[in-house]
């Protein structure tokens, strides 16, 4: 029993699970419904390339193979799980990407740089939520109302970016709110200890209620005076912004893909390399040796809870006058879900929640792209392709992770 | 003492809100006498959905200002369980006619119309074959159809694009009418444009999944864009506004072909983008049913709104008019009464029956 549960460790069942996947990318995607016409990368406006998809698919399916078996033979080490995985499963898409391209109703181009574009788009709210929840958790409190957070924030920006006709004014609010909404978190989850899930759930449907009342009531007959803030004009770094493909991808947004960057290495520096970041993670590890070295727990953990719902206030801001969009009831429709996801499946960590989010935002952007040129793949099946990629990525690839040893405890001197 | 007090405030709370939870309802006027009285249940978007609740009371309204003898009100659904009670209660309350909203509320009407053979009951977007049920739908796609011409012929990069809220036949039939129609100027004038975001034969396309989210929209708008799409158009409520908001930002690259009702009244912040609007003229035919059955005709059977009845029609170009050319005009003119006459036949499985 012993030796086959040591024979099975995670690299070879993930092994065996990739010779089959890759096996089946081959056989169906370049064998029994093959793809017939060939694909375009367009690059930039006038670079592209053309390639037969068929043999190109059944490359990649035959890399996810040799990764596969390479892991069952070989690379046994937990050092080279995620490299393989990233390599396998990322041949994985581009061949179902590629294959749904070939067999498209109308069009067999990919424009890369709108996918990679609308990745980042899709990817930045989820990117500020999770920062959000890296300061809050990594301190000890669980933020279950990030959700909340970001709604508020979008709220705010477009009431008072309206009331006020600056849209910095509307910035600024939206993060104050948000921490309004934290500070509540932060008050009963410390002082008063509730129970944080729950408290956080509770918070989220304050949110709903008190955004949508004001929205019936006051916003929404009133459009032109509450409810029609402008926008963050894009701003295109100079000279960077020139750079093909990775130019108009990277360097012609508005603030908020800027200020979203700028704070996951913000973050990661100040949390691993300043004295308030040891602060932070000493809090949440082990709250009892933190104090008694003297750091005064309960107020860092209300400084960072109520620093994470400003974050997730600017966050919510980019859904209203970062893109130029009227609020709308419950208009985050979960995204504060997602960045909750994002947040375990990064481990605690900015950046890694960074590429989590950017994983489930080239998910939302490829299924949109496959569903507009009529892939063969059902719309239905294509619309839950980035909520089964994260439910996959979180319970799949992850494996066993480990929240701050004190998350969602609250600290009571004894 | 103190638990007892909990309980009582508790229980005080519960009676305050199980008071506030009654349908909330509004009468439209307080008249007595013999009037008559016509009396809707809105579906759970609400009056103020802007779209066919919104249309639905509007003709409720246009119906009392054409005559002074008709008397209105509504009740609104907070929730899909409340279609029953609240049709129960509009029986109660002796309305002469009784206006089920949507077709989600399809099995409600029938189950009161059978309890209550005498009442009369009208519906929208839905077809009950019972004596006292007055069936009120519209086949968007003959409308759907000349916006797809119009889109083919305006395209300067031969591609132009649809994307609907979900994937429901009321949204389907305007994506399918569109895929005709530009399906038919490809015959017609030996082109090749393409149709992103529906096809009509696989029954497939891109659907946003909400009809309030907006930044969806948007990003869906640029993601056509960017495959070279220059007419768009969103059926998708609300969240089609984002599509209009990055067309706005395109500075005139980009048009949009509204729904529903005409884009230069209800979302006239973006009239300058809006090429024409697919009309659904839910108000005109529901004014019509209640001024009719104010005189004392009978409403029975069903009502189909087509281009021939201006159920469903193409909105004014508004500021594409002097960009429209006007040969292309006369082509859909001609082309309105090809339909009309039937010569052109539209094939979208979500047309009504």
């Amino acid at each position: 029993m012993t030796t086959v549960a040591q024979f099975w460790n995670r690299n070879r069942i993930a092994g065996a699970v990739y010779v089959l996947l890759g096996l089946l990318a081959v056989l169906y995607f370049g064998v029994s419904n093959p793809a017939k016409n060939d694909v375009t990368l367009r690059l930039t406006a006038d670079t592209s390339l053309t390639f037969g998809a068929r043999p190109v698919i059944i490359v990649l399916g035959l890399v996810t193979v040799a990764v596969g078996v390479a892991l069952l033979a070989v690379l046994t080490a937990r050092s080279h799980f995620a490299w393989t995985a990233g390599v396998a499963l990322g041949a994985l898409v581009l061949a179902f990407l590629f294959w749904g391209t070939s067999l498209a109703k109308t069009l067999h181009t990919i424009p890369v740089e709108a996918l990679l574009y609308g990745t980042l788009i899709a990817a930045t709210p989820l990117i500020f939520g999770a920062l959000a929840g890296v300061l809050c958790e990594r301190s000890g409190v669980v933020n279950i109302n990030i959700e909340g957070q970001l709604l508020v924030g979008a709220f705010a920006g477009a009431l008072v970016g309206t009331m006020t006709k600056s849209v910095w004014a509307g910035l600024i609010a939206a993060g104050v709110c948000g921490a309004l909404m934290a500070a509540l978190l932060a008050v009963f989850a410390i002082k008063y200890l509730v129970d944080q899930v729950v408290l956080g759930v509770v918070l989220n449907v304050l949110a709903f209620g008190i955004t949508g009342v004001i929205y019936e009531r006051l916003m929404q007959p009133n459009a032109a005076e509450y409810n029609n803030a402008g926008q963050f004009k894009p701003w295109e770094v100079p000279g960077l912004s020139d750079i093909p493909l990775l130019g108009p991808v990277l360097f012609r947004h508005n603030l908020f893909v800027y200020l979203a960057l700028a704070l996951v290495a913000a973050i990661t520096f100040a949390l691993f390399y300043t004295r308030w970041g040891l602060r932070t993670r000493a809090v949440g590890e082990h709250p009892t040796a933190a104090d008694t070295l003297g750091i005064k727990v309960r107020l860092v953990r209300y400084r960072n809870t109520i620093m994470g719902g400003f974050v997730a206030g600017l966050g919510g801001a980019m859904l209203t006058i970062g893109a130029g969009v009227t609020f709308n009831k419950e208009m985050t429709a979960g995204k504060g879900f997602i960045a909750l996801a994002a947040l375990i499946f990064g481990r605690w960590s900015p950046v890694g929640a960074m590429l989590a989010a950017l994983l489930f935002g080239f998910a939302d952007a490829m299924q949109q792209f496959l569903s507009s040129v009529i892939s063969p793949v059902p719309s239905q099946f294509l619309q839950m392709a980035p909520y089964l990629a994260t439910l996959f990525a979180v319970a799949g690839l992850v494996g066993k992770v480990r929240a701050p040893a004190a998350d969602g405890k609250p600290y009571v001197k004894g | 003492m103190r638990i007892v007090a909990v309980l009582a405030i508790g229980g005080l709370a519960l009676s305050a809100a199980a008071c506030g939870d009654k349908p909330s309802s509004n009468n439209g006027s307080s008249g007595n006498g013999k009037k008559y009285k016509a009396c809707m249940v809105t579906d759970v978007g609400g009056i103020d959905d802007k779209s066919f609740n919104t249309s639905a009371w509007q003709g409720l309204q246009d119906a009392k200002a054409a005559n002074g003898n008709i008397e209105i009100k509504y009740s609104a659904s907070k929730a899909e369980t409340d279609y029953q009670p609240n049709l129960n209660a509009l029986v109660t309350e002796k309305c002469d006619l009784i206006l089920a909203v949507g077709g989600l509320m399809t099995d409600a009407t029938k189950a009161a119309a059978a309890a209550n053979p005498a009442q009369k009951f009208a519906i929208i977007d839905s077809n009950i074959p019972a004596a006292n049920v007055y069936s009120m739908q519209f086949n968007t796609a003959q409308a759907g159809f000349l916006a797809g011409y119009l889109a083919a012929g305006s395209s300067k990069s031969g591609k132009v694009a649809t994307w609907g809220g979900l994937k429901i036949p009321p949204v389907t039939i305007f994506m399918d009418g569109f895929a005709e129609g530009v399906a038919h100027y490809n015959k017609v004038k030996s082109k090749t444009v393409a149709v992103l975001g529906w096809d009509n034969k696989s029954q497939e396309g891109l659907f946003a999944g909400s009809f309030t989210d907006q930044n969806k929209g948007k990003q869906l708008a640029e993601q056509l864009v960017a495959q070279g799409a220059d007419v768009i158009m969103p059926v998708a409520g609300g969240a089609g506004l984002g599509t209009a908001s990055a067309a706005q930002a395109s500075g005139g690259k980009t048009s949009v072909i509204w729904v529903d009702a005409d884009g230069c009244k209800s979302a006239a912040q973006y009239c300058d983008v809006f090429m024409t609007t697919v009309v659904k003229n839910i108000a005109g035919a529901v004014k019509d049913a209640v001024v009719a059955g104010a005189d004392g005709k009978a409403l029975t059977g069903a009502f189909t709104g087509v281009l021939g009845n201006n159920g469903v029609s193409l909105a004014p170009y508004n500021k594409f008019d002097s960009k429209v050319p006007a040969e292309l005009k006369t082509e859909i003119d001609a082309l309105k009464k090809d339909i009309v006459d039937g010569k052109i036949k539209i094939e979208s499985p979500a047309q009504p029956k």
